[in-house]
């Protein structure tokens, strides 16, 4: 029991001293799942709208595919991304192996099927009455379809927080691809797993209540933004 | 002069293989309120969102101004001639960019834009809730707040579907005088869809009536649906499901009869005349109108009666009374 107290009571003295090398990690940390979950909602949010909408063939085995994407193992990601940047890989010559761009490109791949899932369902859920509504306004295509994006916000919304908060958590692809270089890509889950195996419960501690209060002002954050719906 | 403004030539709509709407011709004049009644189901609705450019017909065509409408800009006339939807819906946002979306999708500045959501607003008299949510609005503040963004776009034409079916009933009179307002002193033509009979002849300069995809005559009471059952020389027979009704010869696809209430002749006892329509029922209903009284005497269906006041002071009728109403096959009117 001794070394938990001890672990809390380092805990709060890193975080209280703001020890540079807990919040560089943490604002890496953030920096990496923040870029990736902005590119997945470019890539994602276009996409589910446009498979809720469009009429195509294949279209319930798709939606089906991106709803069972949503459980990919963090690690097969990495696996796919490793082999994809190493040497002998098809990227090899880009060099991106263990490097922060390649920690992007494996938590993009996690995010953007959560996001490209829950933008269909959070279109499917806005009234028809509002393309019918944007229409009768002189709306052309494009002008419409913002319009119903913009009545989904809120859902949109809580599908890239679902986006952000299954990058930031996720190690298995961060270390796989990211090699956790102190002072290069090392993240909060990473350094977590490294210290804990190191026995420096302290440190790792620090993170995770970091890592928590980032959880936790997100969903404040959201929760406001709902608020101000209504 | 009447000068036409939007004018349906031979239209057809099916839909599923089931024709909803067969309309040879309709003219609609600048400036005027047209009426549309009919009963739920009858293409109202589908006929609304046709010259909403919002649905394309099978077959026919649709001019406005004298021009077929396939070939004008389909954006651009849809502010020009604008349908407010039965149950409008208002985006969650605030009334003011609610009122402005149709001129931020047309480009217009920042500034001209409040200019005119606050005229709008005064209009339909809701000055100051530019900054309401829509979220938490009246059904009657609603309505008017789907006037006002319609208005924004300065419409030459304005459908409104069912406009006051989610409204209450103070607010009913609020709206029907904006629609008589917007049709006063902005010239904008009207045309209302509606089931509620009283309403749309209170405010149309024109009625006319839509049953089961076609225009009818105007039927204005004891309209009964069914189907022609059986011919005998050359008298039909129209069966509602509750009453046979002798008629003249017709099409054996029509699917309503109307009766008109004056032609309708109550009595005590069965009488002996050339109509071939007798029905004994009971009064379920007297209304005073004015000049004559109004029965309605169930034989099974319903029926619309109007006699003088007289007769009925005479006949000592009352709610109750066992009474005969007698009509001529050829006064009743088949569709």
């Amino acid at each position: 029991m001794e070394y938990i107290l001890y672990g809390i009571l380092k805990a709060a003295e890193l975080i209280a001293t703001l020890d540079t090398e807990v919040f560089s990690i943490a604002l890496f940390s953030l920096q990496i799942s923040a870029t990736a979950t902005v590119c997945a909602s470019l890539a994602g949010i276009p996409l589910g709208f446009l498979i809720e909408t469009q009429d195509f063939w294949g279209r319930r085995g798709t939606i089906t595919l991106f709803n069972t994407l949503m459980a990919l193992p963090t690690v097969v990601v990495g696996l796919l991304v490793y082999s994809f940047t190493s040497r002998q890989g098809p990227l090899g010559p880009l060099q991106l192996l263990f490097t922060p761009k390649a920690m992007v490109l494996g938590q993009f791949i996690l995010a953007t099927p959560i996001i490209v899932a829950l933008t269909i369902s959070a279109t499917h859920a806005v009234d028809p009455r509002v393309k019918l509504t944007a229409m009768t306004l002189g709306a052309g295509r494009v002008y419409t379809a913002l319009t119903i994006l913009a009545e989904a916000r809120f859902a949109l919304m809580a599908a890239v927080i679902a986006g952000f908060g299954r990058v930031i958590a996720e190690v298995g692809c961060a270390i796989m691809v990211g090699g956790n270089i102190r002072g290069y890509t090392r993240t909060m889950t990473t350094a977590i797993a490294l210290e804990t195996a190191k026995g420096e419960f302290g440190f790792s501690l620090a993170l995770g209540f970091i890592l928590l209060a980032v959880a936790f002002l997100v969903n404040i954050f959201f929760h406001y933004l709902q608020s101000r719906r209504d | 002069m009447d000068t036409p403004q939007l004018e349906i030539q031979a239209l057809t709509k099916i839909y599923d293989g089931k024709q909803v709407l067969d309309i040879p011709h309709l003219v609609i004049n600048k400036g005027t309120i047209y009426g549309v009644i009919g009963p739920n189901g009858a293409g109202k609705t589908t006929l609304l969102s046709i010259l909403a450019i919002l649905v394309p017909p099978t077959s026919g065509n649709i001019l406005f101004d004298g021009v077929d409408v396939t070939e004008l800009d389909q954006h651009a006339l849809r502010r020009q001639i604008t349908l407010i939807l039965q149950n409008p819906l208002l985006f969650t946002t605030t009334v003011e960019k609610n009122i402005a979306y149709g001129l931020r999708v047309r480009g217009i500045g920042k500034q001209e834009r409040t200019a005119r959501v606050k005229e709008c607003l005064r209009f339909v008299g809701l000055e100051g809730f530019e900054k309401r949510k829509t979220i938490g609005l009246s059904g009657g503040e609603l309505q008017r707040v789907a006037i006002a963004r319609a208005l924004a776009l300065n419409p030459t034409v304005l459908l409104l579907d069912e406009p006051t079916a989610n409204v209450d009933r103070a607010s009913v009179d609020l709206v029907e005088q904006i629609l008589r307002d917007l049709n006063n002193s902005l010239g904008i033509t009207i045309i209302i869809a509606s089931h509620d009979m009283n309403q749309v002849y209170r405010l149309s300069d024109e009625v006319v009536h839509l049953i089961d995809g076609r225009l009818t005559r105007a039927p204005a009471a004891n309209l009964l649906r069914g189907r022609v059952v059986s011919q005998n020389g050359d008298l039909f027979l129209f069966d509602t499901g509750k009453l046979r009704v002798a008629v003249l010869p017709v099409k054996p696809e029509a699917t309503h009869v109307s009766i008109p209430p004056e032609d309708i002749i109550v009595s005590h006892n069965p009488i002996a005349t050339s109509a071939r329509n007798s029905f004994a029922g009971k009064i379920s209903q007297v209304s005073d109108e004015g000049e004559s009284v109004r029965l309605v005497v169930d034989v099974g269906e319903k029926l619309q009666v109007t006699i003088t006041k007289r007769s009925f002071a005479e006949m000592e009728l009352n709610v109750a009374s066992p009474v005969y109403v007698t009509f001529k096959s050829s006064s009743v009117e088949v569709f």
